[in-house]
């Protein structure tokens, strides 16, 4: 008895050390656990995938550096598919946060595959508006976005030549952290003009996206970092990329925390329980 | 171990550990590291609205390309500074009206067409799902839980009897569902945690590569 009601009352910083601790460890020295490839992020690859080369994918960067952690790694491994394959990455975003995130990535990844700014990738910047701006792209993107994000006149670009609006591009990717985000992009962009559109989320909103997977809606969802860990998979697995994968990296010390909160939370409500009644 | 040489990266594992601290208890340096968080989270989302919306689609079409048009949406807008000024508050509901009509023409429509005809859509048990029983299994789960959960929140008649049994079963799938949030709402503060101890051990202290 007196031992339950000791874990009840234990100091929360003792909790904090051991996790601190446990999820260290493994980042350190890595358990190899391995990450398998679940199939909604299959479905987004294989997507990207059939995309024919020379088109573009629109990628939407709807976050900001507090989500950094869960959707930079799904946008790197995103684009370095994308360039493997040959494809052109456009970039927007509906976050003003966002943005420095979209500029390093548009500037770390190209060089890695030989792609040049302006011709393989552009990034549009961010524009205040979501419903305006999902609507204007539809119609025309030079009229939402005549400059990109260093103020590059559109005109300029060459890879802008055959993009003029949406239905020019096979598939939106909206990697969100909230709202504006993928939701935005299935009421404008999908029902309006009937746009493929794929998703990576946090993963504290990924369970509201699952009834849009299964209606047909989403073409593939990847959720938080495991999500973003099963693309790098995907993507090494074909042999797209040997860059560094840090969401793969954080696998083995997820797991462990995983373990650990389980433990915690049966511990104590087994002690909640054998208190209360013995309290009655 | 190759410790970073880069003041931004010092700059950010410093205020990394400030935020940290918290977990032991509050402390002004937390205090100061939060406090430092929203003013350049707010000061960086108002200078890149004001360069990526506000320059480029007013200031410029107005006063230097001379389209005078565009003197309406600046007023609209200077009008919700009225706020401010109680004599004339009453100008905020101009650019308001504007703003809910323009929402409410190109949101409701969209919207009825994503999360309401779509989605019943996607719940229909049409023929083409009894092609595959594991289809058809999570089709009849769907399904079933959709209408219990519709069920649950039917307050025009008491729960009793066959609608007590369909509420019952909607508030097992409630719970379900509240579980499977509560599951991915602890992986996604984990991550976070992970991604400040991989940015500490890597890019700052340089104990991983």
């Amino acid at each position: 008895m007196k031992f339950f009601q000791y874990l009840l009352k234990i100091d929360r910083r003792i909790i904090y050390i051991i996790m601190g601790l446990l999820v260290t460890l493994p980042l350190v020295k890595p358990l190899g656990l391995g990450v398998t490839s679940g199939p909604r992020a299959t479905r987004l690859f294989e997507a990207v995938d059939s995309i024919p080369a020379g088109k573009t994918l629109l990628i939407s960067v709807d976050f900001d550096p507090a989500s950094m952690p869960e959707l930079y790694p799904m946008l790197t491994a995103l684009m370095r598919h994308a360039f493997a394959k040959n494809l052109k990455v456009l970039l927007c975003g509906l976050w003003p946060t966002g943005m420095g995130l979209a500029i390093k990535a548009a500037t770390d990844i190209p060089p890695e595959y030989g792609k040049k700014y302006g011709e393989d990738v552009v990034y549009l910047g961010y524009k205040p508006g979501v419903d305006a701006v999902i609507l204007g792209m539809g119609e025309n993107i030079k009229n939402v976005y005549p400059y990109d994000y260093a103020g590059r006149s559109l005109d300029s670009l060459p890879m802008m030549r055959d993009v003029q609006r949406l239905r020019d591009i096979p598939m939106i990717v909206a990697l969100s952290a909230g709202t504006p985000g993928y939701s935005d992009w299935l009421a404008y962009a999908q029902s309006r003009y009937g746009m493929k559109i794929g998703t990576g989320l946090t993963a504290v909103s990924a369970a509201d996206a699952y009834p849009f997977l299964q209606s047909g809606q989403l073409t593939g969802l990847l959720a938080g970092m495991k999500g973003a860990a099963e693309y790098e998979v995907l993507v090494q697995k074909n042999n797209y990329s040997k860059a560094y994968m840090p969401a793969v990296a954080a696998m083995d010390s997820q797991s462990l925390a995983h373990v650990v909160i389980m433990i915690l939370v049966i511990i104590g409500n087994i002690a909640y329980f054998v208190t209360r009644k013995r309290r009655s | 171990m190759h410790i970073s040489h880069s003041l931004p990266t010092w700059v950010a594992a410093i205020l990394t550990i400030g935020i940290f601290s918290f977990l032991w208890k509050d402390n002004p340096f937390y205090k100061f590291c939060e406090h430092l968080f929203v003013g350049v989270s707010i000061g960086y989302g108002i200078a890149v609205t004001w360069y990526n919306g506000v320059y480029p689609d007013l200031v410029t079409p107005l006063f230097r390309q001379g389209k005078p048009l565009y003197i309406i949406p600046l007023v609209l807008g200077l009008c919700y500074f009225c706020r401010f000024i109680p004599k004339v508050s009453w100008l905020i509901r101009f650019p308001m009206a504007f703003v809910f009509g323009w929402s409410m023409g190109v949101a409701i429509p969209a919207t009825f067409q994503t999360s309401i005809i779509k989605q019943i859509q996607g719940t229909l048990l049409t023929p083409a799902i009894f092609a595959r029983w594991d289809v058809l299994l999570w089709a009849i789960i769907s399904f079933v839980g959709v209408i219990c959960t519709v069920f649950y929140f039917f307050f025009s008649r008491e729960h009793k009897g066959a609608l007590r049994l369909a509420s019952q079963t909607g508030v097992v799938y409630l719970m379900v569902g509240f579980g499977a949030s509560f599951g991915y709402t602890v992986m996604a503060r984990m991550s976070l945690l992970i991604g400040r101890l991989q940015f500490i051990l890597r890019d700052w202290l340089g104990v991983i590569h």
